[in-house]
């Protein structure tokens, strides 16, 4: 692991915990109705806490957005060349696409960002919230190594079928 | 499967069914379509008279562009199937554009695999007259009383075997030159494909053991040699194009020539696949990672039988459900 | 766009058999198990060290023919990227597949594990499923994808997740152009318009598909599945294969292997009126008993083995299960009328009066009369019950059982049918779509109603 991943990592980790703090909350608009605050336009400042936004350069942030009942974790990965930027588009779409068993994914991630977690009351009291944070940081360090392996793939399975092909004509 | 084969299977098996059928005396009725790479689409039935012979008709997107290639191009395919009893050549069925007609009581073995190998057969028309044209050009060369400057070449033919894509074979003096034009509708062929290319161009520089492979060229602006015929089209930034130097040494031999112009033909088939592949490839690993995610993330939840107060169960260890 | 004048393809996977082919031909080009023999390192990947595994497999195997660069983008591939538990799926393994009838050959060797994708109808292993698709499209029918238009089949109640990954797989892998995902019921009961019996064409009726493993009972009401009352018989061809086989051996035949019991079904097997009387017959007429004659390969020796009543009975578990099975007891018969009887009323009289078969176990001679018959009299039965109860006059029921040429494949047959006629193109999702809204389009069942 690289010099800067690390605190990078630990930063969000414990920015996650302090956000993780969720409580069960009635709407104040719509009776009998209990709705993730981040998601729906808010009227009362109260219920919505200051997003963070933890940034260790400009292609790899994570944008938290914490309220009374929800928290909205937004990660950028990084795409450092179109290669890159496609395969984690592909990525993510695969993951959105199977949301239902991921529970906290977001089958749209937020604009700017390449995915999206909403993390409600409801989970964290069916989950053990230190393993929720486990995950999202587990959840970090695999996609970026990931995408550099399908990257390596794909530059040595082209190769290799060049190189299959050139051979044929070898006499 | 690493190399797509030249030879239509489907092809092969057919008419193997309808061989043996005909020798056990019972003649199959048929009337099959049956396709290959590139809008091609043949087409078997028997005669209309005879149940023992059948018809295969081709119909390819290249036929016109290969007829306009140069002079003889059925003669061309006549010759390749006169070795075989029992092949003849009929006016091309409505729809079709070349159609022959096979006697299965004369039916050899060989002929099957030739027979699969018709499309091929059309499309290396145009190689086999730069072929033609290259040895003409490089004895002009040789001989110094007609010898007129160093750049001698032939004229540019056209294969236009897709809706957006063109196949350039040009020869000259000491070498065949052949162009692909490549085009893609999807953005992340797009982006495979250029990895691929790239990789096709830097192989032989790679591997010493490829070093006599055809020399590779990989380049977004039209080659000199296809500019003249890409004038008229609008430029486009996807299209790209890769051109193959073929030297003297790949096409010595007739049976050097027929495996070159088999690779060549299928070039884009080969390439495409291996971007099929590799997406089928990624696909897997992004299963065999989704599992692996929900592992982690299962391993979260909390475990539900804990909490013994609230569950009670039954002798046999079922739970009580109120 | 000259894509639409090529033939669309037409991919029915089952269980036990694929069966590939274009639209408008009559009958499949293809046709083999859906199995697949994939690279056993793939499974065991962790073993052994990358350098000697990887020359190993070069060397066992067929595709490399120019290993000089195998070699190298192995060894290569293995010396810098063992490193993680992916790393065994990192060469070209993935390439390195078999599927159909060269998956069973390939499969005997030691280098190659054979596994079915489908089980039960529904796609098992995607993984395996994708590669399959791959290699019927590039290897068997040679088509680009991209070019043709796709019908793929799937069982009744098969959930959408599943088409949805269908269409992933078909959209993102192999940029088909259109895609069309048709239930196998469906198309059986399309199939049946060829029949001259068939007077109307509906797309109501009761279909009887039974293939190797399970038979199905489906009741299709205007094109759409009533999934409720669907039932399952576990007979099927191999029950009946086991049964001729278990009657073989205990007669004592000289060859009493699978295969022979298999073929002496084929082509001797019929379904008679009377068991009791067709054995009166065989006993009065000798000429009755046939002779199979097996052959080893190099045809240097013959097996005479007879072949008796179960000409007459292996069919017959069908209608009387209690001779082979202890388990199952209902005859066809009675279940095909308890499924219509679990469908709404209103389209009771259709699901009587159009029952299709499907499937090569339904290709028994006299079959479709016998299966008439029975559920003739239990239906009339009834009327007469009713009636008499009542005391009121029925306007009767009429059981018409319809079987046709296209029986073995019907359920391919019928998406031939359908994907030849021009507004096919117009009922698929097309790759346009599908980039605009995703997967989820294909959970839209848009219903082809071609008259």
């Amino acid at each position: 692991m690289s010099q800067s991943l690390r605190p990078y990592l630990t930063a969000v980790r414990y920015s996650l915990q302090a956000a993780l703090n969720l409580t069960n909350f009635s709407s104040q608009v719509v009776e009998r109705h209990n709705r993730p605050e981040v998601e729906v336009p808010n009227t009362s400042a109260e219920l919505l806490l200051q997003p963070m936004n933890v940034s260790r350069n400009e292609h790899e942030q994570v944008l938290i957005e914490p309220s009374v009942n929800s928290v909205r974790v937004s990660i950028k990965v990084k795409q450092a060349d179109e290669i890159e930027q496609i395969l984690v588009h592909k990525f993510t779409r695969f993951l959105e696409q199977r949301a239902e068993s991921f529970y906290v994914l977001r089958r749209v991630p937020i604009e700017g960002f390449s995915i999206s977690f909403l993390i409600t009351n409801k989970h964290t009291e069916t989950m053990n919230t230190e393993k929720l944070v486990d995950f999202i940081i587990d959840f970090m360090e695999e996609v970026d190594k990931e995408i550099s392996e399908m990257k390596l793939f794909l530059n040595a399975r082209a190769r290799f079928v060049a190189e299959a092909y050139l051979g044929e004509f070898v006499y | 499967m690493l190399h797509l084969k030249p030879e239509n299977l489907l092809v092969q098996k057919t008419l193997t069914e309808a061989w043996n059928a005909n020798e056990s005396g019972t003649p199959l009725t048929l009337d099959r379509v049956i396709s290959d790479f590139d809008y091609t689409t043949l087409h078997l039935s028997n005669s209309p008279e005879n149940k023992a012979v059948l018809w295969l008709s081709i119909k390819t997107k290249a036929w016109q562009s290969v007829l306009k290639c140069g002079e003889g191009f059925l003669e061309h395919l006549e010759s390749k199937y006169s070795a075989f009893p029992g092949i003849a050549p009929v006016g091309p069925e409505q729809g079709y554009d070349y159609t022959l007609t096979v006697d299965l009581g004369q039916l050899q073995p060989d002929a099957i695999v030739q027979l699969s190998l018709l499309k091929i057969h059309v499309m290396s028309f145009a190689f086999q007259l730069a072929f033609h044209e290259f040895s003409k050009l490089s004895q002009q060369t040789q001989d110094p009383a007609s010898f007129s400057g160093s750049n001698d070449t032939g004229i540019v033919r056209q294969l236009q075997y897709r809706d957006d894509e063109n196949i350039f074979v040009k020869p000259s003096n000491d070498r065949i030159t052949v162009i692909f034009e490549t085009f893609f509708q999807d953005e992340t062929d797009k982006v495979f494909g250029k990895v691929f290319l790239q990789e096709f161009v830097d192989a032989r520089k790679r591997n010493r053991s490829i070093q006599s492979a055809p020399q590779v060229l990989f380049s977004h602006e039209p080659p000199l040699e296809a500019a003249s015929l890409m004038s008229a089209r609008k430029a486009d930034k996807n299209r790209r194009f890769i051109t193959f130097v073929l030297f003297p040494r790949h096409f010595q031999t007739p049976e050097l020539q027929f495996s070159t112009v088999c690779h060549l033909v299928l070039f884009r088939n080969y390439f495409h696949y291996h971007i099929k592949c590799s997406k089928a490839f990624m696909h897997s690993r992004m299963r065999y990672r989704v599992d692996s995610f929900i592992k982690v993330l299962n391993r979260a939840k909390l475990d539900e039988t804990d909490d013994g107060e609230q569950t009670r169960r039954t002798i046999t260890g079922r739970k009580l459900v109120y | 766009m000259s894509y639409l004048n090529n033939p669309a393809i037409v991919m029915d996977n089952g269980t036990g058999l694929t069966k590939l082919g274009f639209a408008g031909n009559d009958s499949p080009s293809w046709v083999f198990p859906t199995a697949i023999a994939t690279a056993q390192r793939s499974t065991t990947k962790s073993s052994g060290s990358g350098a000697s595994t990887s020359s190993a497999q070069s060397a066992s195997n067929p595709y490399f023919g120019n290993s000089t660069s195998a070699t190298s983008f192995n060894s290569l591939a293995s010396a810098t990227l063992m490193s993680n538990n992916l790393a065994g799926k990192r060469g070209t393994e993935d390439l390195d597949f078999y599927i159909g009838n060269e998956a069973l050959t390939a499969a005997q060797g030691p280098s190659y594990s054979l596994s079915y994708p489908i089980r039960h109808g529904q796609v098992e292993n995607w993984d395996h499923m994708e590669r399959f698709w791959e290699n019927s499209i590039f290897k068997y029918l040679r088509t680009e994808p991209e070019d043709h238009f796709f019908l793929l089949t799937e069982p009744p109640l098969n959930p959408p997740e599943n088409r949805e990954q269908v269409a992933e797989i078909f959209f993102e892998g192999f940029n088909c152009a259109g895609l069309y995902i048709a239930v196998q019921a469906v198309l059986a009961l399309a199939a049946s318009w060829t029949s001259s019996k068939v007077v109307d064409r509906s797309l109501t009726g009761t279909v009887i598909d039974s293939g190797d493993g399970v038979t199905h009972v489906i009741p299709v009401a205007e094109g759409y599945v009533v999934g409720s009352a669907i039932k399952n018989i576990p007979i099927a061809g191999r029950d009946i294969t086991l049964f001729i086989q278990s009657l073989l051996r205990e007669r004592g035949e000289e060859d009493t292997t699978l295969r022979t019991a298999e073929r002496i079904k084929q082509e001797y097997c019929y379904v008679c009126s009377d068991i009791v009387k067709e054995f009166n017959k065989f006993d009065r007429d000798p000429q009755k008993f046939a002779q199979f004659i097996v052959e080893n390969s190099e045809k240097t020796k013959r097996k005479v083995i007879d072949v008796g009543y179960e000409r007459f009975l292996a069919p017959e578990i069908f209608f009387n299960p209690e001779i082979a099975s202890s388990d199952f007891l209902i005859p066809l018969p009675t279940v095909v009328d308890q499924t219509i009887q679990a469908c709404p009323i209103d389209v009771r009289k259709g699901l009587y009066n159009n029952i299709v078969l499907s499937g090569g176990s339904t290709m028994f001679k006299d079959f479709g009369r016998r299966l008439q018959r029975d559920l003739k009299s239990i239906v009339n039965n009834r009327i007469a019950l009713s009636e008499s109860l009542s005391g009121t006059r029925s306007t009767g029921v009429d059981v018409q059982v319809i079987s046709h040429r296209r029986q073995r494949n019907a359920v391919w047959f019928g998406g031939s049918l359908l994907a030849q006629t021009a507004e096919f193109k117009s009922y698929c999702h097309t790759k346009q779509d599908y980039d605009e809204i995703g997967p989820e389009i294909v959970r839209n069942f848009s219903l082809f109603n071609m008259v």
